[in-house]
């Protein structure tokens, strides 16, 4: 299990009369090599649920084990340093991630800070540039003169140059136009099933990463309120609305497709393209049918 | 933030609104009688570049009319944040002239038109400056001079309108990012600026407070104070505005209404959107050889060729 969470509370300012409980008894396991995707409307504890897994917040009440490592509440943490090597953590808003006078050096920060070679590092950079689809024209420009938009694939190069185990993304779509969004999520489902690694993601368009993601996680005011496939998401649309999300598009139109056809076994086809072939397939299926009759 | 809640405290914003158009305050009277006329924003030939040598905005010329909505859609990169910083001076134009509200952008003239431009960035926490909420909101009214009274009563308005009265006293870092975003809004809001741009303002916001804020910019168009200008990607905040503003390259590519978008693959593609789910399910059936029928794309209901109409059981619209 690549993280797991036990009776995981948090509570801001826990000790004033201000406190706010951000997450309440979670318990979740998320399996290694697997890509995740997190929901909730805002204030439902994602962001709070992400920075508890690489030791950025601990745990006021349970435990949160990642990879080989335990944080739990009221005990002395371990050193973090190995724990932030392996859990690469892309902010919000990643933008303020940078702080390097020009976006190699950015880019070849984390490496370098973590004992890679110069050369390794500044290779590491250029990959993780070309991955997020940027020229290596931007590497001598200062992060300020990047658009909103190359700031924010900068900065999740930045965290892939690191080549960390698993890979934590809160909302890394938001500021992207349309393509740019598709472009990475289409990279997170190749680091996951062609290198390993585990992805989680936080997303406010579970639509466009429905075809993706092995498993979900519904966020509704500090508790995981759903927790499983898609098939299991799919199932359980209904409850989106009571969570302060709707139900996405693909959902909708598969679901009228299985009542329509009984394919409630099937794994849901929840793409354009993926759903278009199994309508084809129903269509031809069906004519078929008449022609036997005939 | 419950959604459901959001939305019944929503409800009253219009009537508020006007109530408020009828009480003349804030901005002088005289001046925007004498300004009525002019367009809100106009921008001739204007160009510029950050390192002075390659242009990141080449040769824009537009005019924006008081009350209108438009959208500036484009790609990453294409120059959009940059044009509209052009509009207040945060940057400073290379060439060209810009007007914003019958004032021309020039040194002296800065303090004036930012007080008509208020501005939304993509990252709220860039803009916070108060210790809670509330104080955020009041400082920007500190500035307009407003009396203790005003600057009250309308922080409470506009937090009730957008649903963040509950954390006035919070400190902004404490706030989920939908809940910082609205909280900016709010405090420019307050200052009640003739023209609001949103430089991707409702990109941080979850789907339920989306659909809240695609309703709150209707509100605020129909009530015709606000000219509204909106850098999106989002494809219903398009097609809510009236006027699309296509940036490439530093350049400004085209001048069209939404509906226009979203038919032309070229430009949807030069602004790197892709159509909503069910038109690209129609496409993807079209190239396997299933046409729908001839209204297909976006509107109308779809009946197939094909034997079994139950392959068709959605209702074809958005």
């Amino acid at each position: 299990m690549a993280i797991q969470l036990e009776h995981v509370s948090y509570t801001y300012d826990a000790r004033s009369l201000l406190r706010q409980t951000a997450l309440q008894d979670v318990n979740l396991e998320l399996a290694e090599g697997l890509l995740t995707g997190i929901a909730g409307s805002s204030g439902s504890g994602k962001s709070t649920l992400l920075q508890l897994l690489n030791g950025i917040l601990l745990p006021t009440e349970g435990a949160v084990r990642v990879l080989d490592m335990t944080l739990a509440a009221g005990k002395k943490p371990p050193k973090l340093a190995p724990l932030r090597r392996r859990v690469g953590l892309v902010f919000q808003f990643p933008e303020q991630q940078l702080f390097a006078e020009t976006l190699e050096k950015d880019l070849m920060f984390g490496p370098v800070n973590f004992g890679a070679a110069p050369e390794d590092a500044a290779a590491r950079a250029r990959k993780a540039l070309k991955q997020m689809g940027l020229s290596e024209g931007l590497l001598s420009r200062h992060p300020l003169q990047l658009s909103g938009g190359q700031r924010r694939k900068a900065a999740i190069a930045s965290v892939l140059a690191m080549d960390p185990d698993i890979l934590v993304l809160d909302e890394p779509g938001a500021t992207l136009d349309q393509i740019s969004r598709m472009e990475l999520t289409s990279l997170l489902h190749y680091l996951c099933r062609e290198e390993g690694k585990t992805i989680i993601v936080v997303t406010h368009h579970i639509d466009e990463l429905l075809p993706y993601a092995d498993r979900w996680v519904i966020m509704h005011e500090g508790r995981a309120v759903f927790h499983g496939t898609r098939r299991g998401l799919v199932d359980e649309a209904e409850r989106l609305p009571g969570c302060g999300l709707s139900i996405p598009q693909p959902i909708r139109c598969w679901r009228e497709l299985e009542a329509a056809y009984g394919l409630q076994a099937e794994e849901p086809c929840l793409s354009p393209s993926a759903l278009a072939d199994r309508m084809v397939r129903l269509a031809s299926a069906a004519a078929g049918k008449e022609r036997v009759y005939a | 933030m419950k959604a459901g809640k959001t939305r019944l405290q929503k409800k009253t914003v219009p009537t508020e609104i006007h109530g408020d158009a009828s009480t003349p305050d804030g901005i002088e009277p005289t001046e925007s009688i004498e300004n009525i006329e002019a367009d809100m924003v106009v921008m001739e030939k204007v160009s510029f570049a950050y390192d002075g040598q390659c242009a990141d905005i080449h040769n824009v010329s537009l005019s924006i009319g008081r009350g209108e909505w438009v959208t500036l859609a484009g790609a990453n990169g294409s120059g959009k944040s940059t044009l509209i910083r052009l509009m207040n001076g945060l940057l400073r134009a290379g060439s060209g002239s810009i007007t914003i509200g019958g004032t021309k952008l020039e040194p002296g003239a800065i303090g004036g038109i930012r007080q008509k431009v208020g501005m939304v960035f993509q990252n709220p926490d860039n803009q916070f400056i108060g210790a809670t909420v509330e104080e955020d909101m009041a400082f920007g009214l500190e500035g307009l001079c407003l009396d203790a009274e005003e600057m009250r009563s309308r922080i409470s308005r506009y937090a009730s309108s957008l649903g963040i009265s509950d954390l006035l006293h919070r400190h902004p870092q404490e706030l989920s990012g939908g809940q910082k975003q609205r909280a900016a809004v709010a405090a420019i809001l307050a200052m009640e600026p003739e023209l609001i741009i949103l430089d991707e303002a409702s990109s941080m916001l979850d789907e339920m407070a989306r659909r809240d804020w695609l309703s709150l910019l209707r509100e605020m168009h129909s009530e015709g104070r606000y000219t509204l200008l909106s850098i999106t990607h989002d494809a219903e905040e398009i097609a809510a505005s009236e006027r699309v503003l296509v940036m490439h390259e530093g350049k400004l590519a085209a001048d069209l209404m939404p509906g226009e978008l979203f038919r032309s693959e070229e430009l949807l593609r030069m602004c790197r959107m892709v159509p909503p789910f069910r038109t690209q399910l129609a496409l993807e059936l079209e190239k396997r050889g299933i046409r729908p029928a001839d209204a297909g794309l976006g509107s109308g209901t779809v009946n197939m060729d094909l034997e079994d109409e139950r392959i068709w059981p959605f209702s074809w619209n958005m």
